[in-house]
C-alpha cells in the first residue's frame, strides 16, 4: 500500500517535472536572445498600447482618471489568462499534430492532466515576463500609480497563487476538449481568453456590461482574480468601482478558493469524458491538419 | 557530338561529380561549433531510360540526399545532375512534369480527407483531368489492394496502408520517372510484393519509362534492379547489373563460418591472414557468424587453424554463392549490420560525452 | 483517353498547363479546407462566436470611457477586418509552415503547379470561415450596438474593399514565402504580428490619432488604409476622422496590389530557390 502510494507520488512528480522541463525546451530556445528579447518587449506592449491609444483619443490624453489604471492593470494581468490557457491546450495539438509524439505520453506511466499543466508552466513564465514588462512601461511612462510601498503583498502573492491555479485548471478543460476537435488554425486558448475579456471586468467594469449579460461575468473566476490583484496593487483606486466592493478581501479570496476548487473538480470530469471519447474514437493519434 | 547528344537523350538520370555539403548547426551547448557533413561526394551516374536503377547503401550513406537534388528539392553543392535531359538546378520547372515521388513512412496529404480525395487534389497538382483522375485512382488502388478503403479517412488508414496511399500517389500522374525512397517501408510481406509486382508492370508497359529505387534491403535490389549503385558516405562504390556485379566476386571464394563465440578473437586479425581479403563479423539467430573472402579455397585452412588455436568452436560452415550483401562488404569491409550498429553506437557515445560535458 | 481497365498504360490525355493548371490547383488545395471545415464544425464555435465577444470587450471599452458612438461602428468594422489578417497569417502563413513539418510542401514544390497557386488555394478555402466571422461580427455587432450606417457610394465601397484584399493577400503570398525559412520561430512572428499590426493598423481607432507618418508607414499594410476608406465611406462622419480621402487611399491599395502581388512573384521564387539551395525544404526542425 506504503508503496503504490509513493509509486503515484513519484509518477505524479515526474508527469509534472518532465512535462515543465519540455515546455520549457519548446518555448525557450527558438531565436536569439536579442530577438526574444525584441518579441518579449513588442507583443505585450503592442495589446496595452491599442487600449491606451483608444482612451487617448477619447480622454484627450487624460490618465488621471480611475478608470486608466483599472483598464491598465485588467490587461496587463490578463496576458496571464491567454498564456496559460494556450499554453496548457496547444501542449495537445502541438503533441497531437506536429511532433505526432502524444499517443506516447499516453502509453507512458505519466499523469496525463498533469503532463498538460507542466506543457503551460514555460507560457506562464514568458508571460509573467510580459506582466512585469507591461506594468513597468505604465508606471514608468503612462503615470500609472504604484506605490510598492504601500502594496499588499501578501494578498498580491496569495491571489496571484490561487489565480493561476484557477487557469490552469480551464486550461485543462480547454485542453481535454481539444482532445476531441480537429486542428482549425486558431488558438483555441487565445480564443477562449478573447471572449472572457468581455465577461471578466478586465478592461471595463461589468456595470457597463448590458444587466441580462452581467450575471456571467460574476460567475467568472477572472473576475475576482483580477479584482484581487488590483486591490493589491492599488487598493484606493480600485475601490472606485462599485462592481465588488461589497466584498471584502477575504470574501472574494473565498469565492476565488470556491470556484477554483469548482473548476478542478469541472477539469476533472470533463477530462474524463474527453479522455474516453478520444480512445474510443481512435482520436488521440489522429493528424487532421489542413 | 551527335552521338554523344544522342547518347545524353536516351539517359532519364545522369550526375556529373555531383555532390552535396550540408551545415551542420549544433544544439545550445554546441552552438559555437559548425560542422559540415558530406553527404554526397562526386557521384558519377547514368541511368537509361527504361531501367529499373537502384540505389543501395545503409542509413545515412545519402541515399535521400540524391533523390532530394534529383527531384528539385535539393540543390547541389557541385557538380549537375539532369533528369531527362534538363538540369535539375537551373531547369526545375521542366523537370517537375516529367516526375513525382514516393519516400517511405511519408505522412503527407491531409487527415480529414478521404484516400480518393487525397489523391485527386494531387493529382489536380499535375494538371490531370478530374474523370480520368478518378478512373485512374480507382484502378489503381484496386491494384495495391485498398479498393475497399477508398472512402476511409487516411488519418484512420494504418500505417502500411497510408503506404499504400501514397504509393498509388506517385503511379498516378504517369511519370516519365519515378523515384522511389525506400517504398516498401512498413509494408508487410504480402503488400512488398504487390507493389514490386506493380513496380514491374508500370514499367513493362512503356520502355521510355524509368524508375530509380533507394533501398537497404539487399535482396529487394536484387530481384528488382536492372542496374544497381551501391552508395556508402556519399560515395558510389559500384555500379552495374546485379549479376556482374556479384560475378566480380566469384574470382573469390565466399564461406561463411558460424561459431559459439569469438573468445575474443577479432576479425581484423582474421583479416591479417594470408589469403583472406575480407572477414566481416554478424549475428545469426544469436550465432556469431563470419563472412570471408578468400582469394582461394586453400586460404580457409589457415583460417580454420586460427580459430581452433584460440579454441572457437565451429558450428557451421558454409560456402555460398555471392549475393549484393557480399559485394556490399567487399567494398566496404563490413556487412550493413555493422555499420549500422557501429554508427548507432557512435551517436550514442557523442551524446553521452555531451551530457558529461 | 485513359485506359479505364489498365491504368498503368500511358496516360493519352494532354495534362492541364498555365492558366488552367494554375485554377486546378487553387481549387484542389482549396478542397481540403472547405472539405475540412464541413467535417469537423467546432471552429464555428471558436472562430465566429468567441471572437465576437472579444470584439465586443473593445465596445464596452468605449462605452466605458463614454466615446462618441461612432467609434462603437469602428470597432465592429476593425474587429471584423482582424478575420482576413488572421487568415493570411495562420491559414497561409503558419500553414505553410506546418505543411513543410507534415511533407506537404516538399511535394507541393515538385510538382509543376506555381506556389502562387498552392497559397491562393489555402486562402480561398479559409474564405468561407473568414468571410462567416467577419460578416457575424458586423452583423451581430450592428444589431446588439446599433451601429448606423450611410454608405454612400456602394461601387466605391467595394472596390476598396476589394483592392484591399488582394493587396492584403499578396501581402501575405509575401510574408508565406519568407516562412519557407523560418524554423520554429515560425509560430512566435506569427503570434508577434498581431497585436502590433492591430495597432499600427488602426483596427480599433482610427488611424488619424497617430501622427501623419506613423499612420503613412503603417499604410504599407494594406489594411490600414482600406479600413479607413471603408469607415469612411459607411459612417455619416468617417470623413471627419478620416487619415486621407478616399480617392487617394484607393490609388494608394491599387498600386499596392501591383507591388505586392509582383513582389510575392518574384520572392516566392527566390525563398524557393534559396530554400532549396540551403536544404530547408524538408527539414523539420522543431
Amino acid at each position: 500500500m506504503q508503496n503504490t502510494s509513493r509509486s503515484n507520488r513519484v509518477e505524479i512528480w515526474r508527469s509534472f517535472w518532465v512535462a515543465t522541463w519540455l515546455g520549457w525546451q519548446i518555448e525557450s530556445n527558438w531565436t536569439q536572445p536579442f530577438l526574444f528579447a525584441i518579441y518579449s518587449i513588442i507583443k505585450p506592449l503592442a495589446g496595452a498600447a491599442i487600449l491606451v491609444v483608444m482612451y487617448s483619443v477619447i480622454t484627450q490624453g487624460n490618465f488621471n482618471t480611475p478608470i486608466f489604471p483599472y483598464l491598465y492593470y485588467g490587461n496587463a494581468f490578463y496576458q496571464y489568462v491567454a498564456a496559460i490557457l494556450t499554453g496548457v491546450s496547444w501542449a495537445v495539438i502541438d503533441d497531437r499534430e506536429h511532433y505526432k509524439t502524444l499517443k506516447y505520453m499516453y502509453i507512458a506511466p505519466i499523469n496525463i492532466p498533469l503532463y498538460w499543466l507542466g506543457r503551460g508552466v514555460a507560457r506562464f513564465l514568458t508571460g509573467s515576463i510580459s506582466v512585469l514588462i507591461t506594468i513597468a512601461f505604465g508606471v514608468a511612462f503612462l503615470h500609472v500609480p504604484l506605490n510598492l510601498a504601500t502594496v499588499n503583498w501578501p494578498l498580491f502573492i496569495v491571489a496571484l497563487f490561487i489565480g493561476v491555479s484557477m487557469l490552469a485548471m480551464m486550461g485543462l478543460i480547454l485542453a481535454s476538449i481539444t482532445l476531441l476537435i480537429a486542428h482549425h488554425f486558431f488558438l483555441i486558448g487565445e480564443a477562449v481568453a478573447g471572449a472572457l475579456f468581455l465577461l471578466s471586468g478586465a478592461i471595463f467594469p461589468l456595470e457597463v456590461l448590458p444587466a441580462w449579460i452581467r450575471p456571467v461575468g460574476f460567475a467568472v473566476p477572472i473576475t475576482y482574480w483580477l479584482e484581487l490583484m488590483r486591490r493589491s496593487l492599488i487598493g484606493n483606486v480600485a475601490q472606485a468601482f462599485p462592481t465588488l466592493s461589497r466584498f471584502g478581501n477575504l470574501q472574494l479570496l473565498g469565492i476565488l478558493i470556491g470556484l477554483t476548487i469548482v473548476f478542478a473538480i469541472a477539469s476533472l470530469f470533463v477530462f474524463r469524458f474527453c479522455d474516453h471519447h478520444a480512445r474510443e474514437q481512435s482520436l488521440i493519434d489522429r493528424v487532421t491538419n489542413y | 557530338m551527335v552521338k554523344e547528344q544522342t547518347i545524353l537523350s536516351n539517359l532519364a538520370v545522369e550526375t556529373e561529380s555531383l555532390g552535396r555539403i550540408y551545415k551542420i548547426h549544433g544544439n545550445t551547448k554546441e552552438k559555437n561549433v559548425r560542422k559540415e557533413l558530406v553527404a554526397l561526394q562526386d557521384v558519377d551516374l547514368h541511368v537509361r531510360q527504361g531501367e529499373l536503377f537502384g540505389l543501395l547503401g545503409p542509413n545515412g550513406a545519402g541515399k535521400t540526399t540524391l533523390i532530394k537534388i534529383l527531384t528539385t528539392l535539393l540543390a547541389p553543392t557541385s557538380g549537375r545532375a539532369r533528369v531527362s535531359g534538363f538540369d535539375v538546378a537551373k531547369e526545375a520547372s521542366r523537370v517537375r512534369p516529367l516526375i513525382n515521388m514516393v519516400s517511405g513512412g511519408e505522412s503527407s496529404g491531409y487527415g480529414l480527407l478521404t484516400v480518393r480525395e487525397n489523391l485527386w487534389m494531387f493529382s489536380q497538382f499535375y494538371g490531370l483531368p478530374s474523370k480520368q483522375s478518378y478512373e485512374r485512382i480507382d484502378a489503381l488502388l484496386k491494384m495495391v489492394g485498398l479498393e475497399d478503403r477508398i472512402h476511409t479517412k487516411s488519418s484512420d488508414l494504418s500505417t502500411g496502408l497510408r503506404q499504400k496511399m501514397n504509393i498509388v500517389r506517385g503511379f498516378l500522374t504517369d511519370p516519365q520517372v519515378l523515384f522511389l525512397d525506400e517504398p516498401t517501408l512498413g509494408l508487410d510481406v504480402g503488400a512488398s510484393r504487390d507493389v514490386r509486382n506493380l513496380i514491374r508492370s508500370w514499367l513493362d508497359q512503356d520502355k521510355t519509362r524509368t524508375l530509380l529505387l533507394t533501398t537497404h534491403y539487399m535482396v529487394e535490389a536484387d530481384e528488382l534492379c536492372d542496374r544497381v549503385a551501391i552508395i556508402n558516405h556519399g560515395r558510389v562504390l559500384a555500379f552495374d547489373t546485379p549479376a556482374a556485379l556479384k560475378q566480380s566476386l566469384q574470382r573469390e571464394a565466399l564461406f561463411e563460418i558460424r561459431v559459439s563465440s569469438m573468445n575474443g578473437l577479432n576479425t581484423s586479425a582474421l583479416e591479417h591472414l594470408p589469403g583472406v581479403r575480407k572477414a566481416a563479423r554478424s549475428e545469426v539467430d544469436g550465432v556469431t557468424a563470419l563472412d570471408f573472402s578468400l582469394q582461394e579455397e586453400a586460404a580457409l585452412a589457415g583460417v580454420i587453424n586460427r580459430l581452433t588455436e584460440s579454441n572457437v568452436k565451429i558450428m557451421r560452415l558454409d560456402k555460398h554463392e555471392p549475393t549484393l550483401e557480399d559485394v556490399f562488404v567487399n567494398l566496404v569491409g563490413r556487412s550493413m549490420d555493422e555499420i549500422e550498429k557501429e554508427e548507432s553506437d557512435d551517436e550514442q557515445s557523442e551524446s553521452t560525452s555531451r551530457d558529461v560535458d | 483517353m485513359t485506359n479505364k481497365a489498365n491504368p498503368l498504360a500511358v496516360m493519352s490525355t494532354e495534362k492541364a498547363t498555365g492558366w488552367k493548371l494554375f485554377w486546378k490547383t487553387v481549387l484542389a488545395r482549396a478542397y481540403p479546407r472547405v472539405v475540412g471545415q464541413q467535417r469537423e464544425k467546432s471552429w464555428i464555435f471558436f472562430d465566429i462566436f468567441l471572437p465576437m465577444l472579444a470584439v465586443s470587450a473593445y465596445v464596452f471599452v468605449y462605452r466605458a470611457i463614454h466615446a462618441p458612438e461612432e467609434y462603437i461602428g469602428f470597432v465592429v468594422v476593425g474587429g471584423a477586418m482582424t478575420a482576413f489578417w488572421m487568415n493570411i497569417m495562420w491559414s497561409m502563413s503558419m500553414q505553410l509552415y506546418w505543411e513543410k513539418e507534415q511533407g506537404n510542401l516538399a511535394l507541393y514544390i515538385m510538382a509543376p503547379n506555381s506556389m502562387m497557386a498552392i497559397l491562393l488555394g489555402m486562402a480561398l478555402g479559409g474564405m468561407l470561415a473568414t468571410f462567416l466571422r467577419a460578416i457575424a461580427i458586423i452583423l451581430l455587432g450592428s444589431l446588439l450596438f446599433h451601429v448606423q450606417y450611410a454608405i454612400g457610394n456602394f461601387l466605391q465601397l467595394i472596390g476598396v474593399f476589394f483592392a484591399a484584399m488582394t493587396a492584403l493577400y499578396g501581402l501575405g503570398m509575401i510574408t508565406a514565402s519568407l516562412f519557407l525559412l523560418l524554423s520554429r520561430e515560425a509560430d512566435h512572428l506569427v503570434q508577434l504580428a498581431q497585436e502590433p499590426v492591430y495597432l499600427i493598423s488602426g483596427f480599433y481607432f482610427p488611424i488619424r490619432s497617430f501622427n501623419f507618418w506613423i499612420a503613412a508607414a503603417a499604410s504599407i499594410i494594406p489594411l490600414t488604409l482600406g479600413l479607413d476608406a471603408m469607415r469612411q465611406l459607411v459612417f455619416p462622419s468617417g470623413a471627419l476622422l478620416g487619415f486621407l480621402s478616399v480617392n487617394v487611399e484607393l490609388s494608394v491599395l491599387l498600386i499596392l496590389c501591383i507591388v505586392f502581388l509582383f513582389g510575392a512573384r518574384a520572392l516566392l521564387g527566390y525563398m524557393e530557390r534559396l530554400a532549396i539551395r540551403e536544404g530547408r525544404l524538408t527539414e523539420s526542425r522543431r
